[in-house]
């Protein structure tokens, strides 16, 4: 820069580097401008919030985890959940029952497409409000035929029942031979001995593969960050059921774990006003889903000729 | 033109990009995603696990005296003088106007028209079914198990009516309902009701014919 400029007015003055004062200045301007529209431009990345914590970056897979680890885990998504929604749940690990193995029956006969069970379980499972996350969909299907292609799930008329249709409501079947897990490349999901198919919703990596592979469309996608009300969380929690999820995983009915684990029936049971719905221990002779295996017109398991052979079945009076 | 190397060139196009994307993202122009209508939350009355009615045993639980009132024949029937009953030419029952509450639909084609079917007509206050036995209005389920076979056995068996509590009995109770707490005894056939709100699709722009009502 101490090199003399005068001796050509056209030609800057270079220092030792080719480098004259004026394109010095103007590049420096270009790039400071540059910097401060590369910051605006990546503005965006202002608005995430949800960075995984360190803490569930390096925790160990779900079935690695010692007691002593499930414990801080409980405890990191206690805090976690408490700082999002300002209220303290309770979070359980529960494991599988010896000599419990869970079925599902569903009385086509009876079921009024009331579609209650589907917001039941809503609330009990923490799911998003807003964009709508729903386990249950009740088909409405013209009476004598079961061709689901012409099921009709967005149906609202005044009163349920309507004339020449039944309603058949859908949910993760809890296949004894679940594609869904097949096609997992991370095991983030796979099926416990009581017959319930669970997610590690912090080891799912949101390929929506099992999405796919569902032939009962019974997986659900975050696509957004779920949102749910403060007064409507269910602080009844369990690590593998319904602790509220994050933008970016699967989640689906696990037969309410959170009460079933525990000896109550899924939230489902409990609202349906009509009966249709029952729930138990298929290996318990003495329950009610062992009666009605033995005496019911237990007529399908849903896409029987898939082979994925569900606990879930439908039946009918008679 | 000398002046403008290769370097300051690229940086110069680079500012105007970056200039560019960085008016758009503080104007909002793109990007962001497109803000979703509201989903007004689901009525608590859908996520209610009471039944359609409530039973004579429950109003007791209850100590519904207003409610139980119903069930004090003798304040207005006369003991010991059964009700005479009146019948139409379609031998239809022509129900008083102090039971005007009563739909009579019990089977169809007028088969069981007849209040003392079910009713002691000496005692008000009793259920009489056909095999002699007098029942409280507590026991209704026995009455209704009289005529209703193989509905009975399921319901005893927890195949038919809605079972609530626990699965598992070593943990806790199950709560089992009474007929008359769904099934009104004078029209039993369960009445439609109205149902949940449908599900709100992803992008409700897709699917402009959850708009139009009433597809049949």
């Amino acid at each position: 820069m101490s090199h003399d400029p005068s001796h050509n007015e056209n030609i800057p003055a270079l220092d030792a580097n080719g480098l004259s004062r004026r394109s010095f200045l103007r590049t420096s301007a270009a790039f400071t401008t540059g910097l401060a529209a590369i910051a605006a431009g990546l503005a965006p990345l202002r608005n995430l919030k949800d960075f995984t914590s360190m803490e569930q970056f390096v925790q160990k897979y779900y079935k690695e985890l010692t007691p002593a680890d499930m414990e801080k885990v409980i405890k990191r998504i206690e805090n976690e959940v408490e700082k999002q929604y300002g209220i303290r749940p309770h979070v359980r690990d529960l494991k599988p029952m010896d000599g419990v193995e869970f079925a599902y029956f569903l009385n086509l006969s009876r079921c009024i497409g009331c579609r209650k069970c589907v917001h039941a379980c809503v609330a009990e499972n923490n799911q998003s409000r807003n964009p709508e996350i729903q386990y249950i969909r009740v088909l409405k299907m013209e009476n004598g035929s079961f061709d689901m292609e012409k099921a009709v799930h967005d149906y609202d008329p005044a009163l349920v029942p309507e004339k020449g249709h039944f309603y058949m409501p859908v949910q993760c079947q809890q296949c004894h031979n679940p594609p869904c897990v097949k096609v997992c490349p991370v095991h983030a999901t796979w099926q416990e001995t009581d017959g319930i198919t669970v997610i590690d919703y912090d080891w799912c990596i949101g390929c929506r593969y099992c999405e796919a592979a569902c032939p009962y469309w019974a997986r659900r996608f975050n696509f957004a960050k779920p949102s749910i009300p403060k007064e409507r969380i269910n602080t009844d929690m369990s690590y593998l059921g319904n602790r509220p999820r994050k933008q970016g995983v699967m989640e689906k009915c696990h037969f309410c774990i959170q009460r079933t684990r525990a000896g109550r029936y899924p939230a489902c049971v409990e609202v349906c006003p009509a009966g249709t719905r029952k729930f138990g221990n298929i290996l318990d002779p003495n329950s009610e889903v062992s009666y009605i295996l033995k005496n019911k017109r237990v007529f399908i398991q849903l896409k029987e000729e898939l082979g994925t052979s569900p606990r879930f079945f439908y039946y009918f009076d008679v | 033109m000398k002046s403008f190397s290769n370097t300051t060139l690229t940086l110069l196009v680079l500012m105007g990009v970056f200039v560019m994307l960085a008016a758009g993202f503080l104007l909002d122009l793109w990007g962001r995603p497109v803000s979703r209508p509201e989903i007004p939350l689901v009525d608590p009355a859908f996520i209610s696990t009471d039944t359609v009615r409530t039973s004579y045993a429950e109003l007791v639980a209850k100590k519904d005296t207003d409610a139980l009132s119903d069930f004090d024949c003798y304040t207005c029937h006369e003991k010991g003088k059964p009700p005479t009953l009146r019948f139409d030419d379609k031998q239809n029952l022509i129900i008083p106007s102090e039971h005007s509450d009563i739909v009579m639909k019990h089977g169809s084609h007028n088969r069981n028209n007849l209040c003392f079917n079910c009713h002691n007509e000496n005692n008000l206050e009793l259920l009489q079914p056909r095999d002699g036995r007098e029942l409280k209005f507590a026991d209704s389920t026995k009455l209704c198990g009289s005529c209703h076979g193989p509905n009975y056995r399921d319901w005893e068996a927890g195949a038919h009516g809605r079972t609530s509590g626990y699965w598992d009995r070593s943990k806790g109770e199950i709560t089992r309902k009474d007929c008359v707490s769904c099934h009104n005894p004078h029209s039993p056939k369960f009445p439609g009701r109205k149902p949940a709100p449908p599900p709100h699709p992803l992008r409700p722009l897709d699917k402009p014919k959850l708009a139009t009502e009433g597809e049949h």
